[in-house]
């Protein structure tokens, strides 16, 4: 999904490299990034920090590259600290460098892809770091620039992300000259993170912009909730269209039905058979997780009660009340459980999934 | 990382009676760990699901007020190095906070419960006066569409054993202590801060949903953003999960039987012991009545107490830790089961005419 508006600017080719030997050799593929949430999140989050004076932060991008160069995946990053002032601009190497060192120890699969700063003009401070990250990122592939328009002021796009690469304009190449090219950028993340966005999300809508983690079944509750509203607006638009309020669009009605269809459809008396040896299983294992909990807990209780009582005993009769307890405490533990609930228990990893061998 | 105040008193109340101004009495934490900043549990699910299904620790660093224990950063450990000093140190050049609060740990189905987690957050609720907590990420259960990060800190009856490291039965007993009491389970909310909640606002906005070219060029691919509904956790497949679960759970069952027939050797042994020492007592006793018979010196019954040696229990710590896995192992199979069970019904509606 792409972040930024479709630019009107005019999609110049690509800088040349230059391969080992010397030779120019342009570049012709299309260059797509994407983003991790996780990076937006921490160019904020370091925008929260920054010092008094500074307007705006920069820091290094770490991420991998497809095969041939083409698709950059920006994974992490970590702030840089620099000055800026009307003559200058000072970025801290050394902390780049140390910085760059501990992250690969932790995931030696990132490298420096480029850097990003908050603040969405590009002035030739800019030109001037992103000269700098040319060199560490290695040639011949583009440092990528990433802007994040935290001021808010630009009321198209909040936080509006867009990601460049440079090329050298003018007419002799001098670092501080350069010419910033838009490059496509999407948001992309991994399942995993996905519930985490979503949980985040739903904070979003909160007057105290927090929320709290919920159970499993009311997450489960909230999607049906979502599915049924869907289907409401859904049945709403067919009976407009029935009705002939609203003109019927072939599209969308092709796009239903290919919807709907995906239902499958069983026989019914097979159906049945598959639904109740379904429900059969997973009946049978709440049952057993909840018989052992139950044993667990009585043979919890047992003990501190057996282990109380000989506590109030004389010491010496306590010694032949402890190997009492002792003896009591251990009946009351696991047999019962050895010979039937194991029984229980090969028999539903069996019947899940018949191709595993247990050998107990 | 100098600990806070010279005594520890430490005491459960509610908020209103944590007294900030007193510097000699450590503050103790309340239930809620909000997570401030939302990166942290980015951070904290991406580093544990680039290197699953292995475990991987990190720190949590974050500030402690009025009771509530808030995290606001955290990096990952890719050893016992002295990495985390250099990574404490630059961070501080770039105003995060340096404080440590905790650690977070990944998990595979939920088995976190390991002697090297007892002895790591043993060390920091040491050290930190009990203001520190472990997180545990569970990332197969997040994949199916709902985030598992759980909060946990040692209770006190657990810290006061652990100091003294006698698992026997007495010393449970005497602080009480049963699989149930290990961990104590805290509360997490999630705050997000008024630039990322702008930043949520624009990933959701309408425009980036619909492509450009108007609902002639719709297509399935198109229609995916950051933030359209999930439905992942309508997935209807259940047996790997559940199998694997049972699989683990058989397999702690296992190794508590074997705790178990460990304990009955001991108390075989030292009721072999005690009724040896009994008989040569008894013999003793003999012996002294015919010497006192004959006018001879009687002979110690102590020295023979000494000759037999009751061999020491041994430690409950692993009977205690696997139950308290298996507790965990039977709650997650509940709580999947749950949900599932819905499903199952609601696939059942569908198919009615």
């Amino acid at each position: 999904m792409p972040i930024d508006a479709a630019t009107s600017a005019l999609n110049l080719s690509f800088p040349p490299t230059t391969s080992a030997t010397g030779f120019v050799v342009p570049q012709s593929r299309s260059f797509t990034v994407s983003v991790n949430p996780v990076v937006l999140f921490s160019i904020l989050d370091h925008y929260l920090r920054r010092q008094e004076n500074q307007h705006r932060v920069i820091g290094t991008l770490l991420g991998v590259r497809s095969e041939d160069g083409s698709e950059v995946e920006v994974r992490n990053c970590f702030p840089v600290p620099h000055d800026e002032t009307q003559n200058q601009v000072a970025v801290d190497m050394v902390y780049h460098q140390s910085m760059f060192e501990l992250h690969k120890k932790v995931n030696a699969k990132e490298v420096i892809v480029g850097w990003y700063a908050t603040g969405s003009n590009l002035n030739q401070w800019n030109a001037l770091i992103q000269d700098f990250y040319s060199k560490e990122v290695s040639p011949p592939f583009q440092a990528i620039h990433l802007t994040m328009d935290t001021d808010l002021k630009n009321e198209e796009k909040l936080l509006g992300v867009k990601t460049y690469v440079s090329a050298p304009i003018g007419i002799s190449a001098k670092p501080e000259n350069c010419l910033f090219l838009p490059v496509p950028c999407d948001v992309k993340y991994f399942d995993a993170e996905r519930s985490g966005l979503d949980l985040l999300a739903s904070a979003k809508d909160q007057p105290d912009r927090s929320t709290s983690l919920i159970s499993d079944m009311d997450n489960l509750e909230k999607t049906i909730l979502v599915v049924q509203e869907m289907l409401e607006r859904i049945s709403e638009y067919v009976n407009k269209v029935l009705d002939g309020s609203v003109p019927a669009n072939n599209k969308i009605g092709r796009f239903l039905m290919d919807t709907i269809s995906v239902v499958p459809k069983i026989d019914k008396v097979e159906f049945e058979k598959m639904f109740n040896s379904h429900l059969q299983d997973l009946l049978m294992v709440v049952y057993l997780a909840n018989m052992t909990r139950t044993q667990l807990a009585i043979a919890e209780k047992l003990q501190l009660l057996l282990f109380s009582e000989t506590r109030k005993s004389d010491s010496n009769e306590s010694k032949r009340d402890c190997d009492y307890v002792y003896g009591a405490w251990s009946i009351f533990h696991w047999p019962i459980f050895d010979d039937y609930s194991s029984e229980i228990m090969l028999y539903c990893e069996g019947h899940l999934k018949p191709t595993i061998n247990i050998n107990h | 990382m100098a600990t806070n105040g010279t005594s520890t008193t430490i005491t459960k109340e509610s908020p209103s009676n944590v007294n900030v101004t007193n510097v000699t009495a450590a503050l103790d934490i309340e239930g809620n760990v909000p997570l401030e900043s939302v990166q942290l549990d980015g951070l904290i699910i991406k580093h544990c699901r680039e290197f699953f299904p292995n475990t991987v620790t990190g720190q949590l660093l974050g500030l402690d007020v009025n009771g509530v224990l808030e995290v606001t950063n955290c990096f990952p450990f890719p050893g016992p190095t002295k990495y985390q000093v250099d990574m404490m140190r630059c961070l501080r050049e770039v105003n995060v906070d340096h404080n440590t609060v905790g650690w977070y740990q990944s998990t595979y189905l939920g088995s976190f419960v390991t002697h090297k987690l007892i002895e790591t957050q043993y060390n920091y609720q040491q050290t930190f006066n009990n203001k520190s907590v472990v997180i545990v990420h569970d990332v197969s259960r997040s994949t199916h569409g709902n985030l598992s990060l759980r909060a946990f800190r040692f209770t006190q009856a657990f810290m006061d054993a652990q100091r003294e490291n006698k698992f026997t039965s007495e010393s449970l007993l005497k602080n009480k202590l049963t699989f149930s009491n290990i961990f104590e389970e805290l509360p997490i909310t999630i705050k997000n801060s008024h630039l990322i909640t702008a930043l949520l606002h624009s990933l959701d906005d309408f425009e980036n949903v619909i492509p450009q070219g108007g609902i002639s060029t719709l297509d399935k691919e198109t229609v995916t953003g950051p933030l359209t509904p999930n439905f992942d956790t309508l997935e209807l497949s259940l047996d790997p999960y559940i199998e694997k679960n049972l699989e683990f759970l058989l397999e702690a069952i296992d190794e508590h039987g074997q705790e178990q027939s460990n304990f009955a050797f001991w108390q075989r042994s030292v009721t072999r012991e005690q009724t040896k020492l009994q008989t040569a007592l008894q013999k003793r006793k003999q012996e002294n009545v015919h010497r006192l018979a004959a006018g001879q010196e009687l002979l110690p019954e102590e020295e023979i107490t000494k000759l037999f040696k009751l061999p020491p229990e041994p430690s409950r710590l692993d009977s205690l830790l696997i139950t308290a896995q298996i507790n965990n192992y039977c709650k997650q199979l509940n709580q999947y089961s749950g949900p599932t069970l819905g499903k199952l019904f609601m696939s059942g509606e569908l198919q009615k005419p």
